[in-house]
């Protein structure tokens, strides 16, 4: 019980300063749609292989994205030397990681309200139900790692460096499952139930590590 | 009875000796003041105190527990003041400590008493980022004794306060143990009961005491 009151307490901080502020998620979304622009021009794509490439633009988008804004989600509380206040107190690490994780999570899935829509409107491709829940279940499970490899590069100079080179290879296993249910959803043949349980799996699995191995990052 | 006691504590950066072979006993309601120029380990041997880093070598007990393995445990007795406020600029003073008040368990009315105590009453719902630096500290201050705690660890808590600022500190350190690192030689005898001279992370003489002036 208290470590949700924890993780929730953590959470509400993060979104009311990011509400406050408003740093991370309009300078995200703008980055989702120039994407968008950019994949718009630079792919020769026409109504036989828009379903094929959009769902490629889409995964790309919301990995750089989810990098930009994990990576903030540390990196903030060392500039500000908050988080060693908050780690001297008697709360544990994983709710206080659990909290940071969700705040970070919930900010790219703002992020994803405008990627969907815009992506239906430049590649005339349809956001079916399956696009959004397997957007939505491979946000929980690169949140969890993300914020993970986050906190551990936050204390390091070239951290926007080493965030990708440590995450992308884990999150590649999120991008194969759900970059075929996305392609399902937007009408391409198959069944996208078995990609989704994959995901849902994923997410059980990095959720329940990455707040196992929270303690050790955030402390030692 | 000690509520610190360290022995031949070290605490090395790589082939750097921050901390060396320090002992040192605290008794209940003691206040120590730490002394010494900039580098001579008063923040490092502080963090250790405030269990926020491991001594490398040596042991550390605090309340009768090992400082390290109980830390959370011990971490719900001691207030910390870093030598950087950690405040979160974007939210109110009330904000910053209701948002401790949810990680020490701690009722939220007590936010309003700590306010007044530390003198923030009147700007309590301001950003701490529109808080003069002084202000920011008193906040610090008013966040480390948010969950009363019985061992207060002040790394240089002065910075920035005012005269006001130096009988807050008082105030707060009156029926509590204390460690408080400090330039100030006479803000360290008005405090005090003793003083630890540092330097090359080792102790200076024989820790003096003093006669408190009150």
């Amino acid at each position: 019980m208290r470590t949700i009151v924890i993780a929730l307490a953590v959470a509400r901080k993060d979104l009311t300063s990011e509400w406050r502020t408003r740093e991370l998620v309009p300078a995200l979304a703008q980055f989702v749609v120039l994407a968008l622009v950019i994949a718009n021009f630079g792919f020769q794509f026409d109504s036989s292989n828009a379903n094929a490439i959009a769902p490629g633009v889409l995964w790309m988008a919301l990995v750089f994205a989810g990098l930009v804004a994990f990576g903030r989600a540390f990196a903030a509380e060392r500039e500000q030397s908050s988080l060693e206040a908050m780690l001297m107190t008697p709360a544990a690490p994983a709710a206080i990681f659990a909290g940071k994780a969700m705040a970070a999570a919930l900010l790219l899935i703002i992020c994803e309200a405008v990627l969907l829509p815009a992506l239906a409107l430049f590649f005339a491709v349809p956001v079916s139900f399956e696009v959004v829940l397997a957007v939505l279940l491979a946000t929980v499970g690169m949140a969890a790692l993300g914020c993970l490899f986050a906190a551990m590069v936050a204390r390091i100079r070239a951290r926007e460096l080493l965030l990708p080179l440590l995450t992308l290879p884990l999150w590649i296993p999120f991008i194969i499952a759900g970059g075929h249910a996305v392609q399902v959803g937007m009408g391409a043949n198959g069944s996208s139930e078995q990609a989704l349980a994959l995901l849902f799996d994923f997410d059980i699995l990095f959720v329940v590590l990455t707040s196992l191995a929270a303690r050790f990052v955030l402390e030692d | 009875m000690s509520v610190v006691v360290a022995d031949r504590m070290t605490q090395r950066f790589g082939a750097e000796v921050a901390i060396d072979n320090i002992d040192l006993a605290i008794d209940a309601g003691e206040h120590l003041a730490v002394l010494g120029e900039n580098g001579a380990g008063k923040t490092t041997l502080l963090r250790i105190l405030a269990t926020a880093a491991r001594p490398t070598e040596g042991t550390l007990q605090m309340f009768g527990l090992d400082a390290w393995h109980e830390r959370r445990r011990l971490r719900a007795r001691i207030g910390f003041v870093a030598h950087e406020p950690g405040l979160y600029p974007a939210l109110s003073a009330t904000e910053n400590l209701e948002f401790f008040c949810a990680l020490q368990d701690v009722p939220r009315p007590r936010v309003n008493e700590i306010l007044d105590l530390v003198g923030l009453a009147g700007v309590a719902r301001r950003p701490a980022r529109f808080l003069s630096r002084g202000m920011q500290q008193r906040l610090a201050i008013a966040r480390a004794v948010l969950h009363d705690p019985r061992l207060l660890i002040l790394d240089e808590p002065d910075a920035s306060l005012d005269a006001e600022g130096a009988e807050l500190l008082k105030t707060i350190m009156r029926s509590r143990t204390a460690v408080i690192a400090t330039h100030d030689h006479a803000l360290a005898n008005r405090l005090c009961h003793r003083t630890l001279v540092l330097r090359h992370g080792r102790v200076q003489g024989i820790p003096t005491r003093l006669r408190v002036v009150h």
